[in-house]
């Protein structure tokens, strides 16, 4: 049975079709709500709101995206909603994330080198990188967290993730990259304490 | 060429996500090719979003998976009007 039927008999109340709709679905948005949120228990009423909205909604579902993608939407509302009742902050401009004084020109800055981490795998343990991963995308700011994750992790392209976020591409874009360089930064700082070979 | 470092990192995005023009793109190759910062930045950056994608598939747990399955019936029936 193809979506449509599914998605047609779902709205005539059969509830194994509706089952068979979310199935696939259900540990991506889980996964999602885990990224975003960082912690299982609001990851866990992520999942559990938007399968209930699903249901509440399933009417009103006109097949004009994926039967997953609106449900996607609805996760990535959710999500927002609770990033909503959060204190807002916001990143350094592009520019500071260059790690020198000298920041419009590395190439000139005589003899300053920035870290270079090589291979983290080989330096770390992978419960410790794991952990310091998951560090460096729960400590930026709601709004960066969603299109890093959007991008990287869920691999959307920057046109569906300002369809998503009411955003223009533009400005999507450039808050993809400072997200990318926040927990570069991010990572490296804490690749160079763990190292033991701290730079000045 | 007469540009900086940092006219190259907005584009960056773009370069690492291939996703930009050949002759843009060339002159970013040449630029990382001399300066060993830029190069640094570029390969910590590729290295960021391949660590952040390691480990993404996150399986629902089964406990979850349980409550929900027992809760969304139970919301089913309730709007389609069956009590069996």
């Amino acid at each position: 049975m193809n979506e449509k039927e599914l998605v047609a008999k779902a709205q005539a109340g059969d509830f194994e079709a509706f089952s068979q709709l979310i199935d696939a679905n259900k540990s991506k948005i889980y996964a999602l709500g885990l990224k975003m949120t960082g912690n299982q228990h609001d990851a866990e009423d992520i999942v559990s709101e938007t399968l209930v909205k699903a249901i509440d909604n399933i009417d009103k579902f006109r097949g004009e995206s994926a039967f997953g993608t609106w449900l996607y939407t609805i996760a990535l509302n959710q999500a927002r909603a609770l990033f909503a009742k959060q204190k807002q902050v916001d990143l350094k401009p592009i520019e500071e994330y260059l790690p020198t004084k000298k920041a419009e020109d590395l190439h000139s800055s005589s003899g300053f080198k920035i870290f270079d981490w090589e291979d983290p795998h080989k330096r770390l343990e992978s419960a410790e990188l794991k952990r310091i991963i998951n560090e460096a995308i729960g400590q930026l700011p709601a709004k960066y967290r969603e299109v890093f994750i959007l991008r990287y992790l869920e691999e959307l392209s920057i046109k569906e993730i300002a369809k998503l976020i009411h955003e223009s591409e533009a400005s999507t874009k450039s808050r993809v990259l400072r997200a990318k360089l926040a927990v570069r930064d991010y990572l490296s700082g804490r690749f160079e304490e763990q190292y033991g070979q701290k730079m000045s | 060429m007469g540009k900086k470092c940092l006219d190259y990192i907005s584009e960056l995005n773009d370069y690492l996500d291939g996703e930009i023009d050949p002759g843009l793109c060339a002159e970013i190759e040449e630029h990382i090719g001399k300066c060993e910062n830029c190069r640094i930045m570029v390969d910590s950056l590729k290295q960021t979003v391949k660590l952040c994608r390691e480990g993404k598939e996150i399986e629902l747990p089964k406990q979850l998976e349980d409550k929900l399955n027992s809760m969304l019936k139970s919301r089913w029936d309730k709007k389609f009007g069956k009590n069996n």
